[in-house]
C-alpha cells in the first residue's frame, strides 16, 4: 500500500516536472534590441534624416498612439527572406500597442538590397498592401537608387505617417511632417529640417533652462544638428552623462503589437 | 489500537490528497490541451481567411491580364480551374492541395507576364500584384503559426502526460498544412 502511494506520488511529481519542461520551449531570437524609433544598426542614415524621423515617429505616437519603427541592418542572415526577418523582428519587439496592433516597421537590408514596410494587424485597413507598394515605388525606391538611405527611409516614414494621419482624422502637419512633403510626390526641401534645433532650444529654455545649463545651450544646439534629437528632459539624462539617448526622454519601448505579414517589399 | 487507527487515518488522508492532486492535475492538462486545440483552430481560420482573400483577388487579376495578354487563354483557364477547385475544398489536406495547384498556375502566369512590358507598367496590375504578394506573405505567416501550433498540440497529445487524457477527450492529431517546395517561394514580378 505504502509503496503504491509512493509510486503514484513519484509519477505525479515527474509529470509536473515534464509539463514545466515541455512548456518552456525554445525559439530563435532576433539579435537586435530597440534603441529608439530609429534603429540604424547598419549605420547608413544621415543625422538630419535620423533626427527628423525620430521626431515624426514620436509625434505619431503622441498624437495617434501608433508606433512606427525604422530599422537598418547590414544583413538579415540567418533569415532567408526579408519578409521572415521583418515579421520576426516586428513581432519580437512588439511594435504598436497590445490589442490595437497599430505598429509599422520600415526595414532596410543593405547586403540583400531589400526594403520592406511591415504593417500591424490594426493598420491593415489604413495602409493596405497596395499603398505600401506605392509608398515604396514613389517615395522610397527613387532615393535608395541614389544611395540616399536616410532620405529614402524618411520618405517612407512620411508616406506611412500621412496614411495614419488620414485614418485618425488629423492634419499630417501635426505629425512634424514638413508641409512641403505632404503632396503625394516628394519635393526636395530643407525647411522642416532646420526647425529641429530651434524647437529643441526653445523647449530646453522653458523646461530644462536652469542657470547651470546655460553654457550647454550652444553645444546642445550644435549637437542636435549633427547627432540625434536627444537629451532626455524628463529622465535627467544630462547628469548621467549623455546626449546619446536618441530621444531617450520619450522612447519608452514598444507596446506589444502583433503582425500578420501585411505590407510590401522591394529590391533596389 | 489507537496507533492502527491513526495509521489508517493518515493513509486515508494521503489517498484523498493524491486523488485531489490527480484531479487538479488532470484538469490542468485537459485545459492545456483545449487551449492548444483552440489555438490551432484560430490559426487555421486565419489561413482560411487569407486563402479566400486571395481567391477574391484572382478574377480581377485575370481580367487585367486578359486586356494585355490576349494569347494566354491556357494559363488563365488553369488559374480559374485551380481557383474553383480551391473554393470547393473542405479539409486541410484538400485546401493545401488546392493551394499548391493555384500557386503553380500563378507562377506560370508570372513567367508569361514578362513578355508584356505594357502589362507590367500598368498601375492597376502593380497594385494587384502588391495585394497578391501581401496575401501570399500572410498565408506564409499564418501557415507557420498554424504548423507550429499543430506541432505543439500533436506532441502534447502523444507524449506523457497528455497522452493519458487525449484519447478519452476525443483529441486526435491535427494535420499540417503542407506546401510544395516549388510553391514555397511566393511568386514575384520583377519591376
Amino acid at each position: 500500500m505504502n509503496r503504491q502511494l509512493l509510486g503514484s506520488t513519484f509519477i505525479m511529481i515527474l509529470s509536473i516536472l515534464l509539463l514545466v519542461l515541455v512548456g518552456g520551449g525554445l525559439s530563435a531570437q532576433i539579435p537586435y534590441k530597440p534603441i529608439g524609433f530609429v534603429n540604424d544598426f547598419a549605420g547608413v542614415i544621415d543625422p538630419d534624416s535620423a533626427q527628423l524621423m525620430e521626431q515624426i515617429a514620436r509625434s505619431i505616437q503622441e498624437k495617434t498612439g501608433a508606433q512606427v519603427a525604422v530599422v537598418t541592418v547590414e544583413s538579415i542572415a540567418p533569415y532567408p527572406t526579408i519578409e521572415e526577418f521583418s515579421i520576426e523582428l516586428a513581432q519580437n519587439w512588439g511594435i504598436g500597442r497590445k490589442g490595437k496592433d497599430d505598429g509599422v516597421l520600415l526595414v532596410l537590408a543593405m547586403k540583400e538590397r531589400k526594403v520592406r514596410i511591415e504593417v500591424g494587424y490594426g493598420l491593415e485597413g489604413a495602409i493596405p498592401d497596395s499603398v505600401t507598394g506605392r509608398i515604396l515605388d514613389e517615395r522610397v525606391i527613387p532615393a535608395l537608387k541614389q544611395q540616399q538611405w536616410g532620405k529614402g527611409l524618411l520618405q517612407g516614414l512620411i508616406g506611412v505617417g500621412i496614411r495614419i494621419a488620414q485614418e485618425k482624422g488629423i492634419d499630417p502637419k501635426d505629425l512634424m511632417i514638413p508641409a512641403s512633403q505632404i503632396a503625394s510626390r516628394p519635393k526636395r526641401s530643407k525647411e522642416g529640417i532646420d526647425l529641429g534645433p530651434l524647437i529643441f532650444v526653445l523647449i530646453f529654455l522653458f523646461i530644462g533652462g536652469g542657470r547651470f545649463f546655460w553654457p550647454l545651450l550652444f553645444i546642445s544646439g550644435f549637437r542636435t544638428r549633427r547627432g540625434r534629437f536627444g537629451g532626455g528632459f524628463g529622465s535627467g539624462g544630462f547628469g548621467s552623462g549623455g546626449f546619446s539617448g536618441g530621444g531617450g526622454g520619450s522612447f519608452g519601448g514598444f507596446g506589444g503589437g502583433s503582425f500578420g505579414g501585411g505590407g510590401s517589399s522591394r529590391g533596389f | 489500537m489507537e496507533q492502527r487507527k491513526m495509521n489508517l487515518l493518515i493513509g486515508l488522508a494521503i489517498l484523498v490528497l493524491v486523488f485531489v492532486g490527480y484531479g487538479i492535475f488532470s484538469v490542468s492538462v485537459k485545459n492545456d490541451l483545449v487551449r492548444l486545440d483552440e489555438q490551432v483552430s484560430a490559426a487555421w481560420s486565419e489561413i482560411d481567411n487569407q486563402l479566400k482573400r486571395r481567391a477574391d483577388l484572382i478574377p480581377n487579376l485575370v481580367a487585367t491580364v486578359k486586356g494585355y495578354a490576349t494569347h494566354e487563354e491556357e494559363v488563365l483557364t488553369k488559374i480559374a480551374d485551380a481557383r474553383s477547385r480551391l473554393s470547393g475544398a473542405r479539409t486541410v489536406e484538400e485546401k493545401a492541395a488546392g493551394y499548391n495547384e493555384l500557386q503553380s498556375a500563378l507562377s506560370r502566369l508570372l513567367v508569361v507576364v514578362e513578355n508584356y512590358p505594357a502589362l507590367k507598367a500598368n498601375e492597376n496590375f502593380t497594385r494587384l500584384m502588391d495585394e497578391l504578394a501581401g496575401t501570399e506573405n500572410r498565408i506564409a505567416v499564418a501557415r507557420k503559426r498554424y504548423n507550429d501550433g499543430v506541432r505543439e498540440f500533436n506532441t502534447r497529445i502523444r507524449t506523457f502526460p497528455g497522452s493519458l487524457f487525449a484519447g478519452g477527450m476525443g483529441f486526435s492529431p491535427r494535420p499540417y498544412f503542407e506546401i510544395d517546395a516549388a510553391s514555397r517561394e511566393a511568386p514575384k514580378v520583377k519591376f
